[in-house]
């Protein structure tokens, strides 16, 4: 290959008073070492700089992935265990707390793809141009600075019967709205998406406001000068140019929606009678308090089956370069 | 690239460059979609993890769920220095699930706390099938020759025959009222069944929701279920806690329809009312009547109640008034782990613990009853609550927490919070229950032979 190198460099034509371009060569010398005599410095070179990580990550995640699969396969109870073969996996089928699980965790995926994303891009595009529109996007940012448990805590204030939500309803004559948000579903998990949308809204719009200002100004005045305005600009300009933004931000929704735990738990522990519980919850009541730590296991598998399986499509999808020919 | 998608314009070709100056790479952002999800499955595996490191000579800590619970240990620790020489450190995880998978995670390493707040009945047992924790079968017969413990409380503290656990606090599960909105109405404290729902009906037409109901903290969904069956049936309460008689049972069913009777004449209040929310509605006179262990005084203390003023307990009258009286109790385990650091001084503390003293100084730091009897009570209120006991030779019987096998207990919480949630579906519940607990009871019965 070297040669083949240096032979085309011979054969390249060189204008007189042009800069000749120097090609890096290498010496047979170079070459013979290269090829791998098992002496440090040839390919194994970097094998000692990354075994830290390879461990590192070998350790806490590759292990435990693999322990827990094997660890579904048992009826453990955290201190004795017996081979089930794929019963948790059937159990999981049969199992109706599961299937509100799941079907909670899709509400979860929905509700914070439609609410969140659409908000915080709606909020960005809104304010971008707005005098004062970075104090408005402030004060949207906000509650992003407020932990997820201390949210919850809030946003329980405000939707337990005789919450500050209710209590607005019935102070306006909307008595009928009123109702008991967090114990009837599916309102308890809606209003949990919406409580969860209320914090997380913030980290969008700074997101897209990113996005906003990295489109170049001249694409936006040649459409301007071809007469977009409004909607038709939104359309066609906006959107597009923050597509690279788009896959961040409904990637992280994706994620994040996947594994809600925190909020859930704090305002309604996955109740009443377990009808709010996400996938998360559900493996977490299984394996920590319930000590069904195989059918845990289980559960906490095909959670993380589903979590990879939407990110990888999502991802490919969203690349262009490596969408299936 | 051009190849694969349809000519497009400059200003296009401009827009798609752009865009793809800006767009992450692909493998980073494969790799931010692995880490999420690793961080799913990681999140609550940190949350398991704890360990327990061994404390200076004379020190022995005390784990723990209740953060209420630190400066009693504290005052105990302190009297126990007088006693044995021992001096206790709380250490509180202030989550009762993450307090739990704390112990039963660590309990057979080296790591595990010395000593443990852990509950009586069957929660203890199936601890103490693992092996993990001491007999303290010695302790216990030099208290009750003392006359430091009330014999009665044993069968809670035992496993094969085997005291495991040696009790901490004493807790009557009473009705909590306010006098002064009782005065109001020409109300007394209720000593009959009848009277009781008199009272009930009474402040519901003033406009005062007269009994507290609720699934918040999921735990309390039980109270109400307890409360009936104990006052309609404690022998039948007695038997289907231990897995003696059925969930289907027409003495179940009534119990339920009782409950169910309250809840369609809209005495509850709403289920998501916790309990301390509902200690200060009680106070100032929005709650009539609150169900609820003699521990959750300081609730009702702690937002201005005042005993004997505004706040005043009875026991719940039996419906039947043939059958032997009863009530329900509630009282902790002083648990001592076999593998903690410090365990020649846990099992020092552990014989220091029912002495006079250093139980006087724990329940009246605590405000709330000893399992002692030589211990004066706390408050009035407690004193009250202790000579009805005595004086009414009531029989105690534990909580529903603490009975039947935890798993069981666990999912008919669930159950029971979605009965009070619609009342009207008793009859399945009970039938899901009772499927629960055939299966359930064979598994415990299972791992015990």
């Amino acid at each position: 290959m070297s040669s083949a190198v240096r032979a085309g460099a011979a054969a390249t034509p060189v204008k007189p008073g042009r800069a000749r371009l120097r090609i890096p060569t290498r010496t047979p010398h170079q070459a013979a070492a290269e090829a791998g005599s098992g002496r440090l410095g040839g390919r194994l070179a970097g094998v000692p700089w990354a075994l830290p990580a390879v461990l590192f990550v070998g350790v806490l995640l590759v292990y435990p992935f693999f322990r827990s699969v094997y660890g579904s396969f048992f009826d453990d109870n955290g201190f004795t265990s017996h081979y089930v073969g794929l019963d948790n996996y059937t159990r999981l089928i049969d199992d109706p707390i599961f299937g509100r699980s799941l079907l909670n965790t899709v509400l979860w995926v929905a509700g914070t793809l439609l609410l969140p994303v659409l908000v915080g891009l709606a909020i960005a595009v809104a304010t971008h141009r707005m005098r004062r529109g970075r104090i408005a996007q402030l004060v949207v940012v906000l509650p992003y600075a407020i932990s997820g448990a201390a949210t919850a805590v809030l946003w329980k204030f405000i939707l337990t019967s005789d919450g500050t939500l209710n209590q607005v309803l019935r102070a306006v004559g909307l008595d009928s709205l009123a109702r008991p948000w967090l114990l009837e579903w599916p309102a308890s998990t809606i209003s949990m998406i919406v409580a969860s949308t209320w914090q997380a809204t913030g980290l969008n719009v700074v997101l897209f406001a990113i996005g906003l200002r990295a489109i170049p100004r001249d694409t936006v005045e040649a459409a301007e000068l071809d007469g977009a305005t409004g909607w038709r600009m939104f359309r066609h300009i906006t959107l597009p140019q923050l597509r690279s933004m788009s896959v961040v931000v409904v990637g992280m929704a994706v994620v994040n929606s996947l594994k809600a735990f925190d909020m859930v738990w704090i305002l309604t522990q996955g109740g009443p009678a377990r009808s709010s519980e996400t996938l998360a919850l559900t493996m977490y009541r299984e394996a920590f308090l319930l000590f069904h730590v195989g059918y845990g296991s289980a559960i906490a598998l095909v959670l993380s089956v589903i979590v990879v399986a939407c990110s990888w499509l999502y991802l490919r999808r969203q690349m262009p370069g490596t969408s299936p020919r | 690239m051009t190849g694969r998608h349809p000519p497009v314009s400059a200003r296009e070709r401009t827009i798609y460059t752009t865009a793809a100056a800006a767009r992450p790479s692909r493998r980073g952002l494969l790799r931010a979609a692995v880490a999420g999800a690793a961080a799913t499955a990681a999140t609550p595996l940190l949350a398991a993890c704890g360990t327990a490191v061994g404390e200076p000579p004379g020190k022995v800590a005390l784990h723990g769920d209740n953060p209420g619970w630190a400066a009693p240990l504290k005052a105990a620790g302190a009297a126990m220095r007088s006693v044995d020489g021992v001096r206790l450190v709380p250490e509180v995880i202030p989550s009762l699930e993450s307090f739990e998978q704390v112990v039963k995670s660590s309990l057979r390493t080296s790591k595990t706390p010395d000593l443990l707040k852990y509950w009586s009945g069957y929660r203890l047992q199936d601890l103490a099938r693992t092996g993990g924790i001491v007999e303290l079968e010695e302790e216990w017969e030099r208290a009750e020759r003392k006359g430091w413990v009330d014999p009665s409380l044993r069968s809670a503290f035992t496993y094969r025959g085997r005291v495991h656990g040696l009790p901490m606090n004493l807790a009557y599960w009473v009705f909590y009222y306010n006098p002064a909105v009782f005065r109001d109405h020409g109300l007394t404290k209720p000593t009959t069944w009848d009277a009781f729902l008199k009272a009930a009906d009474r402040l519901k037409r003033a406009g005062i929701t007269p009994l507290h109901a609720t699934t918040s903290g999921r735990w309390p969904s039980f109270i109400w279920f307890q409360e009936m069956l104990s006052r309609q049936d404690p022998q039948f309460y007695d038997a289907l806690m231990n897995g003696r008689a059925r969930y289907t049972d027409p003495r179940t069913e009534r119990a339920m329809r009782t409950i169910a009777s309250f809840a369609d004449k809209g005495w509850f209040t709403s289920l998501d009312m916790d309990q301390a929310t509902a200690a200060a509605a009680m106070v100032h006179g929005k709650v009539g009547m609150v169900p609820g262990a003699t521990w959750l005084s300081t609730s009702f203390t702690g937002v201005g109640g005042k005993v004997g003023e505004n706040v005043d307990t009875f026991v719940l009258p039996m419906q039947d008034p043939k059958a032997k009286p009863a009530m329900i109790f509630e009282s902790s385990a002083l648990v001592c782990t076999v593998k903690g650091p410090d365990h020649i001084e846990a099992l020092r503390a552990s014989g220091a613990w029912l002495h006079p003293k250093v139980a006087k100084a724990f329940s009246h730091t605590l405000q709330d009853g000893s399992p002692n009897p030589l211990v004066p009570p706390a408050n009035a209120m407690i004193a009250g609550v202790a000579e009805t006991v005595r004086h009414g030779k009531l029989r105690l019987l534990n909580r529903f927490w603490e009975l039947g096998p935890p798993e069981l207990v666990e999912s008919t919480v669930d159950d029971l919070a979605g009965f009070l949630l619609d009342p009207s579906a008793y009859r399945k519940t009970l039938t899901t229950m009772q499927g629960r607990a055939d299966e359930a009871w064979k598994v415990w019965k299972e791992a015990d032979a």
